[in-house]
């Protein structure tokens, strides 16, 4: 989906991983964690990514961050192209986006202090020094609903939501144009969870700023998102606005998803039609040719195991890459 | 419920260093009744479910209660009965299936051993019935299966070995620790279908432990919200979402993104945190983090009152919880 002026644009990125194969590494197989996916977020708009285990959703993640080296594609971030970049280019790229990841307490070294860590983004690339730069600290533990006294504590002394609330503040110390969230709640209990949920939309509100949002419950990229793509073996099959998707999806396994996920509401559960997709999820490994989801698939036919189906427009706006929808 | 539930807890209480983690938990559970625990990180619910199969760590201990199945006591029973007990007519499934597997020996020698625990039968009548089991639980090719290691076997087929594992022996009441918690959603959907048809065919109660409202919605009949160790509110599960009559429950459905939730508007959120156990003191364990507590609730413990048919909340102000729904929503 094109954007007047976007944030990030990425452009047929395909990861694959080499296996090592057996005698000499020779004959290894590749893995297509993602293959081809075209995504564009415009300034202060959430994406949200969907898609179960091995999809590809972290994988694509971790490759817009620089984590991961693309095998092909571009990334642009406001513009600047990240494929390929290197030294200043890339430093000055990197500064607008920034990454919140699923497990807090793995995100912080336990041996700094809490305005360490937020600091050590805003020391090494010169923007603030000494009191300065505690006083930029302290702003951003108050703007995450902690206190700037806080910066002399270390991880261990905070709750899970509270060093969720740490990392979120250490990603925004660049002032980001985009923060990709891998999983952020995930780990966290309903009531934390919530908490997050809040903080995230309402820096949203006030600093503009845009998120990939990735995770695997559909409830929270409901909640979330404004744009939703959901994704499938490495693709993305279904790409829509967030009302387009929920009201009419189109994609049988975006379907499946949908009905899978149970509802906390026992009566409107009890009344769904649940489609229970049969099979499991084929290994990235070995996605089947044709549609990579006719396997399972309920609607699949001759051509589904034959052709891959692209992303192509319908009339809502909605982009699917199915036969049959 | 049933006049003779297949199993009842009364007054169960765990401490840990003389912590009660689990305190005064009461519940029963009819034969082919679902009855789920629910609650947050630390709420005492798998420290339940293992005090119900003798599982405890060594560091807890259960200083109170009865757990009462086909009229026995488990908790005075010794190991050597208990073991006889475990895996026939009661059994435990796990959240980690395939961590619960031993990964050196192949699904139909776990399987078929469980049956011949507990039977003297041959050694090809027991495979016969682990065969039999893999089919009943949904698993293709069982023939192949059974000379397979968990390693073969994806996450989603480990948890129906570990299912076929737990009722090979038909026992009265299965206790089911988060067992689609590690799933992805479409194969929890097949966990919980198949779940729901053992239940039925089999009269097999069940007591499920989770922390996500969807999967309760979706399979229990009964629930048990628990909260820092003592059960807040247990009702039928219609009656739990539509009224439910303990701040902590209307907070905690309040606080999930629902689809009748306006996308990108606040969520009701519960401030603080849980009390260590060390520091529960004598009132009612939610009201530090209450918006409706009274002096009352931080000096006096409530108890489980009834408040409609099958309903009891363990709230001094179970008739504001309602306003206060209305205020968050």
């Amino acid at each position: 989906m094109t954007k007047p002026d976007p944030v990030l644009e990425v452009r047929d990125v395909t990861v694959h991983f080499k296996m090592r194969g057996g005698w000499l590494g020779e004959g290894g197989q590749t893995i297509k964690a993602v293959d081809g996916v075209d995504l564009a977020i415009g300034s202060g708009e959430t994406l949200g990514l969907v898609g179960e285990s091995g999809c590809g959703k972290s994988t694509i993640s971790n490759a817009i961050v620089g984590l991961v080296p693309t095998t092909r594609g571009s990334i642009r971030v406001r513009g600047q192209e990240i494929v390929g970049a290197s030294g200043k280019a890339l430093r000055a790229a990197r500064r607008h986006v920034q990454m919140v990841f699923q497990n807090p307490a793995l995100s912080l070294n336990p041996r700094a202090t809490i305005g360490a860590a937020i600091a050590e983004p805003l020391a090494v690339r010169g923007i603030a020094s000494g009191p300065a730069l505690r006083e930029q600290v302290g702003t951003l533990l108050t703007q995450v609903g902690l206190r700037a006294e806080d910066a002399r504590r270390y991880p261990h002394q905070f709750s899970g939501g509270q060093r969720q609330r740490i990392v979120i503040a250490r990603a925004l110390a660049l002032k980001p144009a985009l923060v990709v969230c891998d999983e952020p709640v995930s780990a966290l209990d309903v009531s934390v969870r919530a908490q997050i949920l809040n903080l995230l939309i309402d820096l949203q509100r006030r600093l503009g700023v845009s998120y990939l949002f990735v995770s695997h419950d559909l409830s929270v990229i409901r909640h979330i998102s404004d744009q939703v793509a959901v994704m499938y073996l490495g693709r993305i099959i279904e790409h829509a606005s967030r009302s387009v998707l929920f009201a009419a999806p189109k994609h049988p396994y975006t379907k499946a998803l949908m009905s899978a996920v149970p509802e906390a509401n026992p009566a409107a559960q009890r009344a769904k039609r649940r489609m229970v997709l049969s099979g499991e999820l084929p290994s990235p490994a070995n996605v089947p040719a044709g549609c990579a989801f006719h396997t399972r698939c309920p609607l699949a036919s001759e051509i589904c195991r034959r052709e891959r189906p692209t992303l192509t427009p319908r009339q809502d706006g909605a982009l699917v890459a199915c036969h049959h929808a | 419920m049933s006049p003779a539930p297949a199993l009842t807890v009364e007054d169960l209480t765990v401490e840990i260093d003389g912590a009660s983690v689990v305190d005064g938990v009461s519940f029963a559970v009819g034969a082919g009744e679902v009855v789920a625990l629910v609650g947050e990180s630390g709420c005492g619910k798998s420290m339940t479910a293992l005090a119900l199969l003798g599982l405890l760590p060594d560091a807890a201990q259960i200083v109170r209660g009865r757990i009462v199945l086909d009229g026995v006591d488990l908790v005075a029973l010794p190991e050597r009965a208990m073991q006889r007990v475990r895996g026939s007519q009661l059994s435990i499934i796990f959240q980690e299936a395939t961590a619960s597997l031993d990964p050196l020996t192949t699904v139909g020698s776990q399987v078929s051993e469980a049956y011949a625990l507990h039977h003297s039968v041959s050694r090809s009548t027991a495979w016969g019935k682990a065969k039999e089991m893999l089919t009943a639980v949904g698993i293709p090719d069982p023939e192949l299966r059974l000379n397979q290691y968990p390693f073969e076997l994806s996450g989603g087929m480990c948890q129906r070995v570990m299912i076929a594992m737990a009722l090979i022996c038909g026992p009265r009441v299965l206790v089911a620790d988060e067992p689609t918690t590690a799933l992805d959603v479409t194969i929890q959907a097949q966990i919980l279908e198949l779940m729901k048809r053992l239940v039925a065919d089999r009269g097999t109660g069940i007591v499920l432990i989770t922390h996500d409202m969807g999967v309760v919605a979706d399979a229990a009949d009964r629930v048990a919200v628990m909260y820092a160790g003592r059960i807040a509110e247990i009702a039928p599960v219609d009656e739990l979402f539509a009224r439910p009559r303990h701040a902590y429950t209307a907070l905690l459905l309040a606080a999930m993104p629902s689809l009748d939730h306006e996308p990108k508007q606040a969520l009701a959120m519960i401030e603080g945190k849980v009390p260590a156990a060390v520091d529960f003191g004598e009132g009612c364990r939610f009201a530090a983090r209450c918006p409706i507590a009274s002096d009352r609730c931080r000096n006096q413990q409530p108890p489980l009152l009834e408040s409609g048919p099958g309903h009891r909340a363990a709230c001094w102000h179970a008739d504001r919880v309602a306003g206060l729904i209305g205020s968050i929503a």
